[in-house]
């Protein structure tokens, strides 16, 4: 079946009969449709099952009531009468829901926190790490042989170091201290102890299990010292510097004596003056992500800059490819033409080819010294060096690698615009320009602007084709951050993971906004053109 | 064409004239838009070939010729299993893609419900919020995940599958709503006074009808399937999980060599198969892409 | 529909009790795990790695699972799977990133026994130690250095004067079609360019007494480092023509290995390709310029860390403590990616048989190791974007200028 056949479909003055919903004789299904809904809908139950077990065994209520709603969801709407539109949509409207709504969600809220390297987890993670990072070893610290036992059940029971000072000396150490331990075999090889009355000797596989634990284990000597592990058969006598108290919210440095107290606000603790500890958490900020690009005049003039050249960019490359698959396609529009076939594949074949390495091919034939470009040229342009005609390659290399496809809807489109039509109009005195101009482009363009738009809007957000050839470059030199090629997309990539601290908050802020932009954008162009009529037909 | 309707005048000067006109032109610049379209692949195959396997070092035409690039390859590198999986998700995804949009442009095209403007315009627009910003989201979903359910956790194919799924409706499914749109509302209409119900018109009227259209759909989706790379970079970490754009990423972005020549290999062999679907699709290709074309 | 639904609800119900006994199998194949220890090497080691520690996972009867990574994602991942809990138990970096992943709370702290941090080059621990804490347990070091093609310049370099003029004279008499083939790409790379950088007098952070890095004392524009930009600028495109942007990390190596330049400034990355080509090659520290400062490259460090929170730190202790130390597993590393180890013991037997290695060390004997702050991520590409501008012919002082604003409020901020 072709379109071709639908040339004699009623034209867009036939009424748009509201069908009566399928849903009305759904009854007289045959059997075989009732055996696959209820086999289907069997194997959804089994996938819900299948995946509130562990949910049930691990205690998470929330999300058994999550699998517990999906399914409920999924009997409604496929039992009830009166879903039928969503019969077709839940499937893939489920999906859509859980791996990008909901991922853009969560991004989008953390647009008003102050999400970076240094403010990742919460605040207990970094009390945490600040108090394990402070642990040093004591001045004129000790080391000993470690034998990790317990006196208890290998998996539970209390830990015990069993431990060889350099003398050779043996000791058990618990959570109570320190003490003594005579009867204890050492092998004189290692120096550890290998066996001693009262304990057992945990294997590395047992010690490993417990690791954890471990970690926070240390056998107190007094004066804030403790001997702690540091492999499966050492261990060494240090001290924790930084302490927090809850009681004022703040880290006491013991060695400096200086106190560094929480900020809720910055999400770091600062001392008097200013210094704060690296380990920051996360915490809401509100608009000050929106407030710092939105009233940095550097940072506005860029942003307008870098909008102004994507809308640009993304334009030039529609229009461009537009223009060359259809020159393309009107060119090979002629019946008998020799080679016809081999030209289309031809003329394909840059559509088949993967973008990735194409990208990068095309990123060196535009070096200035062995560049394909300036060797065959004879010329010694820096093509990437220097802004335009940076844009020039960028639009170039994507106008190579889009055109192809635009060449196949194209033909597509012309072959189903019916001959005589044209004919009719050269009949009627038009020349071919004229009848191409008045006849053939109208009803191209009704087939081409849905495709139209979604390129537009691919070409919009195209990280690769920029940060594969010039990585948003070049930079004028006194602003890093903002290149000629950059797009909104490239631009906020180098926020959120290039640069050395990752700014996600900031990241996610900028891409709310470009979000609203383009969004705004393509609405504002669908309902102008006509692709939106076509939704409402 | 009109030119048809001319008169023949049978001097060979005048046909000459005639050809030229008529097809001459047409060929030349097919040979320049060919040129175009051509050079940067020949310049890929040259660094195939060539044996030296830097980017820098390949030339247009080859300067030697070898299968060492090749060797090399299949030698350093578990290609046979990436190129495996590499094709389970594009086929897969391009499978379910496919059904899942038909589904929807179904009921699109066919049915009127509330919210139907809103959702049609949402699925565009929620295209355009960066993906790669998600990522720290669907670090923390499918950690979770994992948790519970390590099968479908990361490294594994089924998490990376589900992901994909997550783009089912998109862009392609206006394409085959403005397709089904082309499908005289008569042939479903009659089929349900006969009393066949919506689904048996969906499967037995509508899928056959716009075949072209699911071809299409499939291939586009097979295409960009293979290509990617981001979102597999961070769920497949295990070597023999990979797929191959994501190994060959991984080869040039790697800070040792600069391995081209490999690249270049891998980068002919990714695009082998979609020159095979598309060679086995092309009669549905021109059909598909009009999306109901003429409608008057 | 309600007549019709009893059925089907019974069918329903039998045909999820049977899937849900298919999937009940699985559950039960999950559960008898062995201990693994999943370490993220880049794609280059991890086969070694995965050989080298076999031993230690035979002795402590646990699996060793290595898993690639491009190393440049490395870092990056892994901020994000710690975060969300499913970050493996060891891997291996840069000791760059040290500052960076101190601040995330992302590394366990490393408390290595006295008689195995002896063993390890003094400087390379001093690398991995931030705020009097060591992080990661390095193994090997790098350095760039300058290769020469001995056909072509049979004597090395004293000087970058020197260097400049061979490789001039060549270029003149049509031998080759570049003096230095040195990469500096359009976003610059301040990696290479600092040895020329610090040859000249600039400086990027000071140095406090004790040799820790002073993120405050930020030197770009100062007098010495504009001077010395002025230098490296008269050797740039406006100038003589040496320091070029269209030569990268793309095409560098091959420019050196074609002939086409005379000399190269390499890394122990191009040993491999520079052992196949065809050509003589010789090893020699980077000169630095007449009656100024040695040139300085940055000393770079791949370093074992262990994540925190991970659920086999006790196991990954010992690996750290007692495996990637020794010597023997060093050994085993090397001969699969040959590395120059920091290792005492192992450098010394590497050093004995293989006289690249030894002529690296000596190249590095002047280098600097790269300061692990993480305000050092901050500088890469403000820097090397003003270097590229630089060498392109931008003005200097201007350039250096405004840089060292981007970079201070970067920083500060």
């Amino acid at each position: 079946m072709s379109s071709r056949n639908s040339a004699g479909a009623p034209g867009p003055g036939a009424p748009a009969r509201t069908s009566p919903p399928g849903g009305g004789l759904a009854g007289s299904g045959s059997l075989w449709g009732q055996v696959a809904k209820i086999a289907l809908l069997g194997l959804f139950t089994a996938l819900g099952v299948w995946a509130a077990l562990p949910l049930y065994v691990g205690g998470n209520w929330a999300g058994i009531a999550v699998v517990a709603a999906v399914l409920v969801l999924v009997y409604w709407v496929y039992l009830s009468k009166r879903t039928v539109p969503l019969k077709y949509l839940l499937p893939g409207v489920l999906f859509l829901i859980a791996f990008q709504i909901l991922p853009v969600l969560y991004t989008m809220s953390t647009s008003v926190t102050n999400f970076s390297d240094g403010h990742r987890g919460d605040k207990e993670q970094a009390i945490a790490a600040i108090e394990a990072y402070s642990v040093t070893r004591a001045e004129q610290g000790r080391e000993f042989g470690l034998t990790v036992a317990t006196t208890g059940d290998p998996e539970t029971g209390e830990l015990v170091f069993l431990l060889t000072d350099s003398d050779g000396t043996a000791y058990a150490g618990d959570i109570e201290g320190l003490r003594p331990l005579d009867d204890a075999t050492v092998d004189p090889a290692s120096g550890r102890v290998t066996e001693a009355f009262g304990y057992t000797v945990l294997t590395p596989a047992q010690v490993n299990a417990r690791s954890q634990e471990l970690e926070e284990f240390a056998v107190p000597v007094g004066d804030g010292a403790g001997i702690r592990a540091n492999s499966l058969s050492t261990a060494y006598e240090g001290r924790a510097t930084r302490v927090y108290d809850a009681g004022c919210d703040c880290v006491t440095d013991t060695s400096t004596g200086v106190v560094y107290t929480a900020d809720d606000e910055r999400g770091a603790f600062y001392s008097e003056d200013g210094e704060r500890l690296a380990q920051g958490w996360r915490v809401n900020v509100g608009f000050d992500n929106f407030a710092r690009f939105l009233f940095n005049p550097t940072f506005a003039s860029s942003f307008f800059t870098i909008l102004v050249w994507n809308i640009g960019f993304a334009v030039a490359v529609t229009g461009l490819v537009f223009v060359v698959g259809l020159a393309i396609a009107l060119t090979l529009h002629v019946p008998r033409l020799r080679g016809k076939k081999a030209y289309r594949i031809l003329v394909v074949l840059p559509y088949a080819m993967s973008s990735l390495a194409m990208y990068l091919l095309w990123r060196d034939m535009f070096n200035t010294d062995f560049g394909l470009f300036n060797q065959l040229l004879g010329t010694n342009v820096d093509w990437l060096g220097d802004a335009w005609t940076a844009r020039f390659a960028v639009i170039l290399a994507n106008v190579w690698l889009g055109y192809p496809y635009m060449f196949l809807v194209a033909t597509g489109a012309l072959q189903a615009i019916p001959r005589e039509l044209t004919q009719a109009a050269r009949i009627d005195g038009a020349g071919a320009w004229q009848a191409f101009r008045h006849v053939t482009l109208p009803m191209l363009m009704v087939a081409m602007t849905p495709i139209l738009i979604a390129t537009f809007a691919f070409n919009f957000n195209n990280f690769n084709a920029v940060w594969l050839i010039t990585k948003g470059g070049p930079f004028p030199p006194d602003d890093p951050s903002a290149g000629a090629t950059d797009l909104l997309i490239t631009y906020t990539y180098r926020m959120a993971f290039s640069q050395a601290t990752a700014e996600y908050g900031y990241a996610a802020a900028l891409s709310v906004m470009i979000f609203v932009i383009v969004s705004v954008m393509s609405v504002i162009s669908l309902s102008r053109g006509k692709a939106l009529q076509e939704v409402d037909r | 064409m009109t030119a048809a309707t001319r008169g023949y005048r049978r001097s060979t000067g005048s046909a000459i004239a005639l050809w030229s006109a008529r097809f001459g032109w047409r060929h030349v610049v097919m040979i320049v838009v060919a040129a175009f379209a051509l050079f940067p692949v020949l310049f890929v195959v040259s660094a195939a070939v060539n044996p030296v396997g830097t980017l820098s070092s390949a030339r247009l035409w080859p300067t030697g010729a070898g299968f060492d690039n090749a060797a090399d390859l299949f030698r350093n590198t578990p290609f046979t299993t990436w190129y495996a999986n590499s094709l389970f998700f594009a086929v897969a995804n391009a499978a379910a893609t496919v059904f899942l949009s038909a589904l929807a442009a179904y009921a699109f095209s066919r049915m009127r419900f509330r919210g139907r403007r809103v959702g049609m315009v949402g699925l565009l627009i929620i295209q355009m919020f960066p993906q790669f910003l998600a990522i720290v989201a669907i670090y923390l979903m499918f950690s979770t995940v994992g948790e519970y359910r390590p099968e479908v956790g990361f490294d594994t194919r089924w998490g990376l599958l589900l992901v994909y799924l997550g783009g089912a409706l998109s862009i392609n499914t206006w394409l085959m709503k403005g397709f089904f749109d082309t499908v005289p509302r008569e042939l479903d209409e009659s089929a349900q006074i006969d009393g066949a119900t919506h689904a048996q018109v969906f499967f037995r009227i509508m899928l056959p009808l716009v075949t072209p259209v699911l071809a299409i759909v499939g291939l586009l989706v097979f295409i960009s399937t293979i290509n990617e790379f981001l979102m597999a970079s961070v769920f497949l970490r295990d070597t023999d999980a990979k797929t191959l754009g994501l190994g060959l990423y991984q080869l040039v972005e790697s800070q040792r060599n600069a391995n081209f020549g490999m690249f270049s290999v891998g980068a002919i062999m990714l695009s082998l198969p979609t020159l095979i679907v598309f060679w086995f699709l092309q009669r549905y290709i021109t059909e598909g892409l009009t999306a109901g074309a003429v409608k008057g | 529909m309600r007549l019709r639904s009893a059925p089907a609800i019974a069918a329903l119900a039998a045909t999820a009790l049977m899937a849900t006994a298919c999937g009940g199998g699985d559950e039960d194949a999950q559960e008898n795990t062995d201990t693994t220890l999943v370490i993220w090497s880049d794609p280059e080691r991890a086969a070694a790695i995965e050989a080298a520690a076999q031993n230690f996972a035979d002795t402590n009867g646990v699996r060793v699972d290595v898993q690639q990574l491009a190393f440049g994602d490395i870092q990056g991942d892994l901020l994000n799977a710690h975060q969300a809990g499913n970050a493996p138990d060891i891997f291996i970096g840069a000791h760059d990133w040290t500052g960076n992943l101190v601040r995330n709370g992302a590394v366990q702290p490393v408390e290595l026994p006295e008689h195995r941090a002896e063993t390890l080059d003094e400087t390379s621990v001093q690398a991995l130690t931030y705020d009097s804490q060591l992080f990661g347990v390095p193994y090997s070091q790098e350095n760039i250095f300058l290769m020469r093609n001995t056909a072509l310049a049979p004597d090395a370099p004293e000087t970058f004067e020197e260097l400049v003029e061979v490789g001039t004279s060549l270029k003149d008499g049509g031998e080759t079609s570049e003096v230095l083939s040195m990469a500096v790409g359009q976003e610059g790379d301040p990696y290479r360019m600092n040895a020329l950088f610090t040859s000249a007098g600039g400086y990027l952070f000071g140095q406090d007494a004790e040799g820790n890095w002073d993120p405050n004392d930020l030197g770009l524009n100062s007098d010495e480092s504009i001077a010395a930009m002025e230098k490296i600028a008269e050797y740039g495109e406006s100038g003589q023509g040496v320091l070029r942007r269209s030569i990268d990390t793309q095409n560098d190596a091959s420019l050196f290995f074609d002939g086409e330049a005379p000399f190269f400034i390499a890394g122990p990355w191009n040993i491999g390709d520079a052992d196949a080509a065809d050509l003589e090659y010789a090893i020699s520290p980077i000169p630095g310029f007449e009656g100024e400062g040695p040139a300085r490259p940055y000393i770079g460090y791949q370093a074992f860390f262990i994540t925190e929170g991970s659920a086999n730190s006790a196991l990954a202790q010992e690996f750290l403590a007692n495996h990637v130390t020794d010597p023997g597993f060093i050994l085993s590393l090397y001969e699969s990616d040959p590395r120059t180890p920091v290792q005492l013991e192992a450098l010394e037997e590497v050093s004995a048989s293989d006289a690249n290695i030894a002529a690296i060390a000596e190249a590095g004997a002047e280098g600097m190791p790269m300061p692990s702050i993480p305000e050092m991520g901050e500088t890469w590409e403000p820097l090397g974007k003003a270097e590229a501008a630089i060498i392109g012919g931008a003005d200097v002082r201007e350039t250096m200028e405004s840089t060292h604003e981007t970079i201070a409020e970067k920083i500060g901020g």
